[in-house]
C-alpha cells in the first residue's frame, strides 16, 4: 500500500485534495496494476485500467492511485 | 534534479517574454477579469507569483474548483456520524481530515475515539478493508471528474473481488454546472476563463463549447506550471483582442480534446447524477454532483447508515462563499489571517493549500506586503 502520510501529505499541500496528477514512470507491470517510479525516486502501485495497456519505461500521467493519461512511450512515441 | 514536465515551464525569461506579449494585447482603458476555475491554478499563480508578471489590467480571480473548499459543514457531520457507528472505519484524502463541520473535524472525531484513517487512493481504503473483514469500511469521496474514476474504478474492484464489507459515501461533484451558476451570478463580470487541466484530462474540452456559444467568453483548458498559466492567460488575450470566443486547449501534452473515453465510461457505469447538491458558496446546484448508480446500490453508504443529513450554516464571521465566487478576494474577508488560518481554519478555502485563502495566506501576502514596503519607500 501507499504510504499516506508520504504520499497524501507531499510537498505543500494533499496531492489528491488539490487535483494534482503526476507523471510516474512504469517500473513494473503487475496485472491490471504497475509499479511506478516518480522523478524524485518514490514508488506507488498504480492501477492501469483507464490507459490500456502500458508496458515498462512508460510514463502516466496519476491521480489518488490510479493512471488518468499515457504521457509517453518507453520509445518516444506518443501514445 | 530535474523535472520531467515540470522544469521547462518556470523559465522566468519566457516568463518575462510572455508577460510583455500580453500587456501588448491589452486594449487601453480596459480591465479584464479572467476566473481560473480550478484550486490547483489558484496555488500556482500565489505560489510563483504569476500575478506579478500580468499588467495591472488583468485580474485573476479565484473559482470554485478546490474540491475541499466547496463541501458543506452539514456532508462533514454526515461523515462523523457514519465513522461514530460501531465497528466502521472512515477513510479520506488527507485535507480532508481538518475541514470544520457543525460538529467539528474529522480530527476531533478522532479524539473523540472514532476511527477516520489518511488514504492516499481509494484503491488504499478497498486495502482496508480486505485486512480488515470483521470491520465496515467507508471511503468519504470527494473531488471533481480528476477524482471520480478512481472511486469509481475502486467500486468496480470491490464487486469483482466480493469485498462486502467497503462502501463510499460519495461527495464527488462536477465541474460544468459550477461554471454554469457563476456564468449566471449576478453578483460578477468575467471576461474569460481558463479551465481545469486535470479534471478536462478526464471529460475534455468540448462540455466547455458552451461558454463561448451561450455566453460569448472563451476558455482555455491550460496546465498548472506557471507558463502553462502565462500562455493560458496569452491565448485568452489573443482571442478577445481579435474578437473571438473559442475554447482552446493549451494543455495539450497532457488533455486531448475528448477526453479519456475509457474514464468517462467507467464514470457512466458506476455513477448517475444526483437532482440536486449543495455546494458552499454556491447553494444547491441541479444535476452537479454524484451517486453510486442503482447497480452498485450495494456500495452506497447513505443506503447502509443514517445520516443526519442537516443542512448546516456556515459560520456568520466566514466569506468563504463570496470568495469561492470570486466575489471578495481572501484578504477582504473578516477574519482572514487573524481568527482564520491554515492552523485554525474556519471556512474551507483556509483548509486546502489549493484553497484562495490558504493559497493566498502561504505566499501571496508577503509579495504584497513587499509592495507595499516598496511604495513606502
Amino acid at each position: 500500500m501507499t504510504d499516506p502520510s508520504s504520499s497524501c501529505a507531499t510537498g505543500p499541500g494533499c496531492i489528491t485534495c488539490g487535483d494534482v496528477a503526476l507523471p510516474l514512470t512504469v517500473v513494473e507491470v503487475t496485472g491490471p496494476d504497475a509499479r511506478c517510479r516518480t522523478d524524485d525516486g518514490r514508488e506507488e502501485l498504480v492501477a492501469t485500467e483507464l490507459v490500456g495497456v502500458v508496458a515498462a519505461g512508460d510514463v502516466l500521467l496519476v491521480h489518488a492511485g490510479v493512471a488518468l493519461e499515457h504521457l509517453a512511450r518507453r520509445n518516444g512515441e506518443s501514445p | 534534479m530535474t523535472m520531467r514536465f515540470v522544469d521547462e515551464f518556470r523559465d522566468p525569461e519566457l516568463a518575462a517574454v510572455l508577460g510583455r506579449e500580453i500587456t501588448a494585447l491589452c486594449e487601453p482603458g480596459r480591465h479584464y477579469k479572467v476566473m481560473e476555475v480550478c484550486g490547483g491554478h489558484t496555488h500556482t499563480i500565489y505560489r510563483y507569483g504569476v500575478q506579478d508578471h500580468l499588467p495591472d489590467d488583468i485580474e485573476l480571480v479565484h473559482g470554485p474548483g478546490c474540491p475541499v473548499c466547496v463541501i458543506p459543514m452539514g456532508r462533514v457531520d454526515d461523515g462523523i456520524a457514519i465513522a461514530e457507528q460501531d465497528g466502521v472505519i472512515l477513510t479520506c484524502f488527507g485535507d480532508m481530515m481538518r475541514v470544520p463541520g457543525g460538529n467539528g473535524s474529522f480530527l476531533d472525531a478522532n479524539a473523540r475515539g472514532a476511527d477516520i484513517r489518511m488514504v492516499y487512493s481509494p484503491l488504499d481504503a478497498l486495502r482496508i478493508a480486505r485486512d480488515n473483514p470483521g470491520r465496515q469500511v467507508v471511503f468519504y469521496a470527494i473531488g471533481f471528474e480528476t477524482t471520480a474514476p478512481s472511486t469509481a474504478l475502486t467500486v468496480l474492484r470491490a464487486k469483482k473481488e466480493g469485498v462486502s464489507n467497503f462502501s463510499v459515501f460519495c461527495n464527488h461533484v462536477t465541474i460544468i454546472p459550477a461554471i454554469k451558476a457563476i456564468l449566471d451570478s449576478p453578483d460578477l463580470r468575467l471576461d474569460a476563463f481558463i479551465g481545469p487541466g486535470h479534471v478536462s484530462t478526464v471529460i475534455g474540452c468540448r462540455p466547455y463549447e458552451f461558454i463561448p456559444r451561450q455566453h460569448g467568453k472563451p476558455l482555455v483548458c491550460g496546465g498548472f506550471e506557471p507558463l502553462d498559466l502565462l500562455q493560458s492567460v496569452y491565448m485568452i488575450m489573443r482571442q478577445l483582442a481579435e474578437g473571438r470566443a473559442e475554447v482552446e486547449n493549451q494543455y495539450t501534452r497532457v488533455v486531448a480534446y475528448d477526453g479519456n473515453p475509457v474514464a468517462l465510461k467507467v464514470l457512466a457505469e458506476v455513477f448517475s447524477l444526483r437532482p440536486y447538491f449543495e455546494w458552499r458558496g454556491l447553494g444547491s446546484i441541479s444535476s452537479s454532483a454524484l451517486q453510486l448508480s442503482e447497480r452498485y446500490a450495494e456500495y452506497d453508504a447513505e443506503l447502509r447508515y443514517d445520516v443526519p443529513g442537516l443542512r448546516v450554516a456556515d459560520p456568520k464571521a466566514c466569506q468563504c462563499g463570496e470568495v469561492l465566487k470570486g466575489v471578495l478576494k481572501p484578504w477582504e474577508c473578516k477574519v482572514f489571517g487573524t481568527a482564520c488560518t491554515p492552523e485554525t481554519p474556519i471556512g474551507t478555502c483556509m483548509v486546502s493549500s489549493e484553497g484562495a485563502c490558504a493559497a493566498y495566506y502561504n505566499y501571496g501576502r508577503y509579495a504584497k506586503q513587499r509592495l507595499h514596503l516598496e511604495i513606502a519607500t
